[in-house]
């Protein structure tokens, strides 16, 4: 099997590339309204939030680790922001008590995970239930906080159209620019690929690993709440139990299959863009074929079933490093 | 007599590295067989395809004269062979009971049945353990006890012991060494792996001595005496021209760098105390288990910080105590260590960003922003510096051969500029043309002044890079040589007695 891949000298980000082209091609040609300009509109605003996702995402499966507390943090903190824009506090000082709680569950993440040594798996999901519980358990008076109005300075990002596509692809560029960046020219995404790479030769070479560690929780659940404002601007609401749905599984399912290996160290921002391209357009696809909840679900499952099995046959586990309890 | 197991011209390959090359060996029923040889000389990868562990790439195994191929672990307990590794296989939280029929408890399991059984079994070998106790609670040599008593139960006819008396105390030696003449009294042919030359001399009915992965010698044990031994196991031809320079002058000692004080960490570095110093080569000679690499991992902070149980380490004159290696890489220590796979390098980057990290962690080239030509520039003057040969300029470092690994660790440690570096095996599983060029970096750096470790299990190699030998044995330095005084026996005999 890897023979095969290697000799085609295929990496999964091109495979994807062409098996959504291929997707692309054929829903064009057999799929009314497909190609029409609303519904290609529709496709990248709906899956401009979950590849802002991917993009915190990726950040951590690169350092060799998982935030399965995303969704919780999209949610929270940002239901946080607008409930004390609602309640009179100036924008400024909301975001900025939204920002706090978003680094502070990045570092309790990250602590768990780098000092406690607790699996990245079970720490972040802990969080993520603690995180959604904290939120359901009073801090909101409804289920569903609605966008106040004194946050409408700041609403275009989910809203607003620029020559014809909406703020919230241009929030996902933004992003994807900022993270490709972060990752690709400074020292500390370098870092965060030597870690991801090979955890004991980055300590020995004299990475201070741990702080790192961190970082990259806390650049994850910053991220997490960016994506929570533009999806709340854009639907003007934000649902609080959107953390028992399934959408973390997506948001793992884009970083998987773009290319970016559970293993560690490898990917980019390129695999997120190519991965969320192809999710997007199935989902869509499914959506006007008018397949049912379930159904979809159903492919999902084997769609990232397929990813995962790809991912360990081009990027096999170092037996030699892995750890027990490794994601 | 018929041997009861036979290999002949048994080969395994490790890619294209030879742990084990064309050697006969056989076992006779009833006797006591030791293997002896250094480290990486091949003894626990022979035992180990007798075992099933792993399988040998070419040779047969034969068993009561037919050959037969043992494919696991499970298949050659079925066929009588059964191996007591140095870590044991028991399981603590299981009676001794329980561990001895474990995975093959009848379907209705009597705890009070299985008691009774296990204890007259343990008694008709005159075993002294309570089959009701926990393993957990039991001594190192009550624990093996129940592992021979489980090879036993399966009706063993072949026992191989890797270094059992590593963990014994002296007395529960003695009573190994009796367990053993039990097993003979059975019929059962015993396999005896040991570094300690004195107790393969004391128990072994025939000694088997391996070097560099091939069979040296077997001759009867009243045939040998220490010296023979040492002499088999040291002997060399094969790197002959690489080693034959013995070194006549030995560079002056600088100013003292480093100085260890009665360390104690990890449970095998017992109040170890040794200085090291600028402007010449301080060679750690010692065999697995003396400590070596424990005492250096600790100077580097590469140890869990809870490893170190006391003792003092002075850098410069002052006191330090590193708890992860950041800190002491910015007090200019390199640690290169002696498993670059596993903490060495990077294995997705390439050659040039390997080497260009370790440049970032370094305090004075650290910011914020990476430029890719400086990148570049680092890369191309280390592999130029360094002679290291690849196949394209951006190669993994995955894809070069261990010499080129190697050399890629060492300049990723030599690009932070440190005033000591310690290389921990620098030369295993490295090719032997790239042997003299990493030798050649070695004394670079002490003729420029820089205080050089090698710790090394290679006995040539630690002489004939050494300014100062110093021997280790049981966590500590026993003894210390000038190069030129220096032989392999007088160093051997240091290392083992």
């Amino acid at each position: 099997m890897k023979n095969l891949f290697s000799s085609l000298n295929f990496d999964q980000q091109t495979i994807v590339t062409i098996l959504f082209a291929v997707l692309f091609v054929v829903f064009a040609f057999w799929l009314p309204g497909f190609t029409s300009t609303g519904n290609l509109l529709e496709l990248v605003r709906s899956v401009s939030v979950l590849g802002i996702l991917g993009l915190g995402m990726a950040i951590v499966v690169i350092g060799r680790g998982i935030d399965l507390s995303m969704i919780a943090t999209l949610a929270v903190p940002a239901s946080l922001v607008m409930t004390l824009a609602a309640s009179g506090y100036h924008p400024a000082v909301a975001i900025g008590a939204g920002l706090l709680f978003a680094i502070a569950t990045g570092i309790l993440n990250g602590v768990l995970v780098a000092y406690a040594e607790i699996p990245a798996l079970f720490t972040t999901l802990a969080v993520g239930i603690g995180v959604a519980g904290i939120g359901q358990s009073g801090m909101f008076e409804y289920d569903i906080v609605a966008w106040p109005p004194a946050l409408d300075s700041i609403a275009w990002i989910g809203r607003g159209k620029i020559f014809g596509l909406p703020y919230s692809i241009l929030a996902f560029g933004v992003a994807a620019l900022a993270v490709h960046i972060f990752l690709k020219k400074t020292r500390l995404g370098f870092f965060i690929y030597a870690l991801g790479d090979n955890l004991a030769a980055a300590r020995i070479s004299g990475i201070r690993v741990r702080p790192i560690i961190i970082l990259q929780y806390v650049i994850c659940a910053v991220i997490a709440l960016f994506a929570g404002l533009v999806l709340a601007a854009s639907a003007h609401s934000m649902d609080t139990r959107i953390f028992n749905l399934t959408w973390i599984y997506d948001v793992i399912l884009v970083v998987v299959l773009g290319g970016i290996g559970l293993s560690g160290g490898r990917g980019g921002v390129m695999n997120v863009i190519v991965g969320t391209l192809l999710i997007g357009t199935i989902v869509n696809g499914m959506t006007i074929l008018n397949v049912s909840y379930q159904g979809q679900n159903l492919v999902r499952g084997l769609v990232l079933l397929t990813a995962l099995m790809i991912d360990s046959i081009l990027n096999p586990r170092n037996e030699e490093t892995a750890k027990q309890g490794d994601i | 007599m018929k041997p009861i197991l036979e290999m002949r011209g048994i080969t395994k390959l490790y890619g294209k590295a030879a742990a084990v090359e064309g050697v006969n060996f056989d076992l006779m029923k009833g006797e006591v067989h030791a293997v002896l040889g250094e480290n990486g000389a091949g003894k626990s990868t022979l035992t180990k395809m007798m075992a099933g562990v792993v399988q040998p790439t070419s040779g047969e195994i034969l068993v009561e004269d037919s050959v037969i191929n043992i494919k696991s672990p499970a298949e050659a307990v079925k066929i009588g062979i059964a191996m007591v590794f140095q870590e044991t296989s028991l399981v603590p939280s299981m009676t001794v009971a329980q561990n001895l029929f474990l995975g093959n408890e009848k379907f209705f399991n009597r705890i009070r049945g299985v008691n009774i059984t296990a204890q007259q079994f343990m008694q008709s070998l005159s075993f002294d353990v309570d089959p009701t106790q926990m393993v957990a609670s039991l001594g190192a040599a009550k624990k093996q006890m129940v592992e021979i008593a489980r090879a036993m139960l399966l009706d063993a006819r072949v026992v191989v012991f890797d270094e059992p008396t590593a963990t014994l105390t002296p007395e529960e030696k003695r009573h190994f060494f009796d367990l053993v003449e039990t097993l003979k009294g059975h019929g059962v042919a015993v396999i005896f792996i040991s570094h300690a030359l004195e107790e393969a001399l004391e128990i072994s009915d025939r000694i088997t001595i391996l070097r560099d992965g091939k069979h040296v010698v077997t001759d009867k044990t009243e045939n040998f005496d220490r010296d023979r031994i040492i002499q088999s196991m040291v002997g060399r031809e094969l790197t002959e021209e690489l080693y034959n320079n013995k070194k006549t002058v030995a560079r002056p000692a600088g100013e003292r760098i480093l100085s260890i004080q009665n360390l104690r960490a990890a449970g095998v570095v017992r109040n170890n105390s040794l200085s090291v110093f600028k402007g010449q080569v301080t060679g750690i000679f010692g065999l697995v288990g003396s400590g070596r690499t424990e005492t250096f991992k600790v100077v580097s902070g590469a140890i869990k910080r809870n490893y170190r149980n006391g003792g003092e380490v002075y850098l410069n004159g002052k006191s330090v105590r590193y708890l992860v290696p950041a800190p002491s890489v910015q007090d200019g220590v390199a640690y290169i260590t002696e498993d670059r796979k596993v903490e060495g390098f990077f294995e997705t980057m390439s050659i040039k960003a390997n080497i260009f990290l370790g440049m970032l962690t370094k305090g004075k080239s650290a910011r914020f922003w990476l430029k890719n030509s400086e990148m570049d520039q680092v890369g191309d003057t280390w592999v130029k510096s360094l002679q290291v040969r690849s196949v394209s300029q951006n190669a993994e470092v995955i894809e070069l051969s261990g010499g080129n690994q190697q050399k890629v660790v060492i300049a990723k440690s030599l690009v932070q500029e440190p005033d000591l570096v310690i290389f921990d095996e620098p030369t295993r599983g490295v090719d032997v043309g790239a042997i003299a060029e990493i030798h050649e970096i070695i004394n670079r750096l002490a003729d420029e002044g820089k205080a050089v470790v090698v710790i090394s299990s290679y006995l040539p190699e630690v002489m004939q890079l050494s300014d100062r030998l110093l021997v280790a044995r049981q966590g500590k330095v026993v003894e210390e040589f000038s190069p030129i005084e220096a032989t392999e026996e007088k160093l051997m005999y240091a290392a083992v007695h």
